[in-house]
């Protein structure tokens, strides 16, 4: 795959807790991935500078309990504008397990709950980004 | 010529320099102790022990403070009981602000509550008085907490998620209903000074529905600038010192209005776990209670009149006795800087009354259960430290909002260390201990030290408009992640000791539907129905307050007493004084 990877993160919501995206963006750029922080917002700005930016990922950051109302918002977001096939949609934060199996049922590529480790991060990012370009072959 | 302003740590030290010093070890003693000590060393303590007299334990949020192996008279040689120590209740409150500590008042059980609507939140409070608790914690959800109403576009999907949702006094009216007001001591959330600023006057504006008369109520608020501005990341922030004037004007307003409350609570809670080491913590909020003090001084205020209420925030972590030593440390400090800095009259003045959360960010999702024993050890730094009043965080806090079962287990945590350890017998157990002592001293010193280094910025707004601080957070965040990564904080069955196999699920709390749209319906019908002359006449009345610098709570109580919305009156606050653009923090 050509080029460093792309990735776009975002606070969901008005959600107030961002140590641990800011954490991953700092992880992402020392992998040597281009990180572009854009703080809170919301799904349809989150897919309108996706496209701007033309990213490979798009990871969004949940602590307050929005992680299905909004995550929902933002894969029906991404799929109006044709984008599920190439952008990798995470969803990172605090929620139960069971909504975990939901948010891959929605749509969501990955996603990462208190504990994951930079290397987990990191090589799921690459792979499913790899995964997605070999289809779009 | 101007004479350069004196830092709080120069002030002190030609203060306390003329004080007589008693040490308790004669230096005879001392010498041949000395001796014994050096022989010792050399026969008894293995080289490799030698070599490595000084440790520093690696935890979370810890402050890496070296350890030595063994402490002895030695570590504090100076040692003066009376001046350093003094008996509990006395001056300089380093063994407890009262003569008797938990004897005389237990400390206040508080747990946090919060999800939902007002009327699930109700239930939820009345439960755990019902169990036991002896004060409440009312926690906020996003929108409420960032401030904006229920039916904000920007509100869809987080309302009532992980605190309770409130966008006008009769929000409050079924927050509060059945509660016995008077009676209970109720501490509101209301993390930054803009949303006390709001939200406080629902409160009271609820309260005069309900014929109590102000001051009857008793409770606290955070109010406080560093969760405003530096602890947490949002949308629209107004600038510092709008923020900082906003957070003194409530405390001037409840001050004079509402005497029982405690108007703020400098927050050092949330900027640890945000990311700082315990001194950072302390020094931040001191810093912050310092600049409020001579802002109250300027406007012409008795220094007692508001030293009597400062009320701090802290967050217990996993290194037990730096936790224990700080709670101390920081009560001695405290103490100096109203006495000899502001040369306060009030014994109240002088003491740091504190609550405690025990830390959320050191509990781990994998194996959960063992958060339990990690809350239950802060918990019981804090109470060896003396504090007033206490939440325990729950062990399934990395996975939801926790449940009934585990906010109550929480609860139990307390009431166990309470009632059947024996530990609140005696006050301040740890005092005279060689090693508590050293490290309250060293503990004292650094977050002085601290406090200088913020003075000498230009004071705390500055350290923040700069981003001194958002910086030195990012920093120890980062830090912190690639110890835990590369082993050196270990954490039990995260990077030590995991679990060959997956354990069994716990339950996890699940959040309420139905809560959003209901919410935004009773919205809908307050809209209507009340006066909109008023409202109108309430908010625009705000906004010039705002502009002429005139004190914002008489106006937003107004906003208040007659069903505006948060969501209108932080539009208004966002009007009057422009938006500010925080550091970035990476």
């Amino acid at each position: 795959m050509a080029g460093k990877i792309k990735v776009l993160l975002s606070k969901l919501g008005l959600d107030v807790h961002n140590r641990g995206l800011i954490t991953v963006a700092k992880e992402l750029r020392d992998a040597g991935m281009e990180v572009i922080y854009i703080g809170n917002s919301f799904p349809k700005e989150i897919i309108h500078t996706a496209i701007q930016e033309d990213v490979d990922v798009v990871g969004v950051s949940s602590l307050g309990g929005a992680h299905l109302t909004l995550g929902v918002d933002l894969i029906e977001e991404a799929k109006r504008e044709g984008l599920k096939q190439r952008m990798a949609f995470i969803m990172g934060g605090v929620f139960p397990p069971a909504d975990a199996t939901k948010l891959k049922e929605i749509g969501f590529d990955e996603t990462f709950m208190p504990g994951a480790t930079r290397e987990e991060i990191v090589s799921s990012i690459r792979r499913i980004v790899s995964d997605k370009a070999d289809r779009s072959l | 010529m101007v004479e350069k302003k004196r830092t709080t740590k120069e002030i002190l030290q030609t203060k306390l320099a003329d004080k007589k010093r008693t040490p308790l070890y004669h230096p005879d003693v001392l010498e041949k102790l000395r001796q014994e000590f050096e022989r010792w060393r050399n026969t008894i303590v293995r080289e490799e022990d030698r070599k490595n007299w000084h440790t520093t334990p690696r935890t979370i949020l810890g402050s890496d403070i070296p350890r030595e192996m063994l402490y002895t008279p030695l570590s504090n040689p100076a040692f003066d009981y009376m001046q350093d120590l003094g008996h509990s209740g006395q001056e300089p409150f380093t063994r407890g602000i009262h003569a008797n500590m938990y004897r005389g008042k237990e400390f206040t059980m508080r747990q946090l509550t919060g999800y939902g609507g007002p009327e699930e939140t109700n239930q939820r409070i009345k439960f755990m008085i019902a169990h036991g608790a002896t004060g409440i914690n009312a926690l906020f959800d996003l929108p409420t907490i960032q401030m904006y109403d229920s039916d904000d576009p920007l509100s869809k999907g987080q309302v009532g998620m992980s605190g309770v949702t409130i966008d006008s006094v009769e929000d409050m009216e079924l927050l509060f209903k059945d509660i016995p007001l008077d009676k209970v001591t109720i501490s509101l959330v209301t993390h930054y000074p803009s949303n006390t600023a709001i939200l406080f006057p629902m409160y009271l504006a609820m309260a005069e529905r309900r014929g109590i008369p102000f001051d009857k109520l008793r409770g606290s608020v955070q109010n406080d600038i560093t969760l405003e501005e530096v602890v947490r990341s949002g949308l629209e922030y107004i600038p510092p010192k709008d923020c900082f004037r906003i957070q003194c004007d409530n405390i001037e307003f409840i001050r004079q209005n509402v005497p029982l409350w405690n108007f703020v609570t400098y927050n050092g809670y949330n900027l640890r776990e945000f990311g700082t080491s315990g001194v950072t913590e302390m020094a931040v909020a001191l810093a912050n209670a310092i600049g409020t003090v001579e802002e109250m001084l300027s406007r012409g205020h008795d220094v007692d009149w508001i030293g009597e209420r400062l009320a701090f925030f802290w967050s217990p972590a996993s290194d037990f006795f730096e936790e224990v030593a700080r709670i101390r440390a920081v009560r001695r400090l405290w103490y100096k800087i109203m006495k000899y800095r502001f040369n306060t009259k009030s014994p109240r003045s002088l003491w740091m009354r504190c609550h405690v959360q025990t830390s959320g960010v050191s509990l781990m999702r994998e194996e959960p259960l063992n958060n339990i024993i990690r809350a239950a050890y802060h918990a019981l730094a804090a109470v060896l430290g003396g504090v007033q009043s206490l939440h325990v965080d729950s062990y399934d806090e990395a996975y939801s909002v926790p449940t009934e079962e585990a906010a109550l287990l929480s609860l139990r945590t307390q009431q166990i260390i309470q009632a059947e350890t024996g530990i609140i017998e005696v006050v301040d157990p740890l005092g005279g201990s060689f090693y508590i002592e050293a490290l309250t001293n060293e503990i004292e010193t650094r977050i002085l030290d601290e406090v200088d280094e913020i003075e000498k910025m230009g004071g705390y707004v500055t350290a923040i408009d700069k981003g001194w601080l958002h910086k030195k957070i990012a920093e120890y965040f980062y830090n912190e992640r690639n110890s835990i990564e590369k082993g050196l904080i270990k954490i039990v069955g995260y990077n030590i000791y995991k679990a060959p196999v997956d354990l069994p699920p716990i339950n996890v709390f699940q959040y309420p539907e139905g809560v959003e749209k209901r919410q935004q319906a009773r919205l809908a019908r307050l809209r209507e129905q009340r006066d909109h002359e008023e409202v109108s006449v309430a908010l625009t009345a705000l906004e010039d307050a705002c502009k002429r610098g005139e004190n914002v709570m008489p106006y937003t109580l107004r906003c208040a007493r007659v069903c505006c919305t948060e969501g209108e009156m932080f539009k208004v606050f966002k009007k009057a004084f422009g938006l500010w653009k925080p550091p970035v923090l990476w």
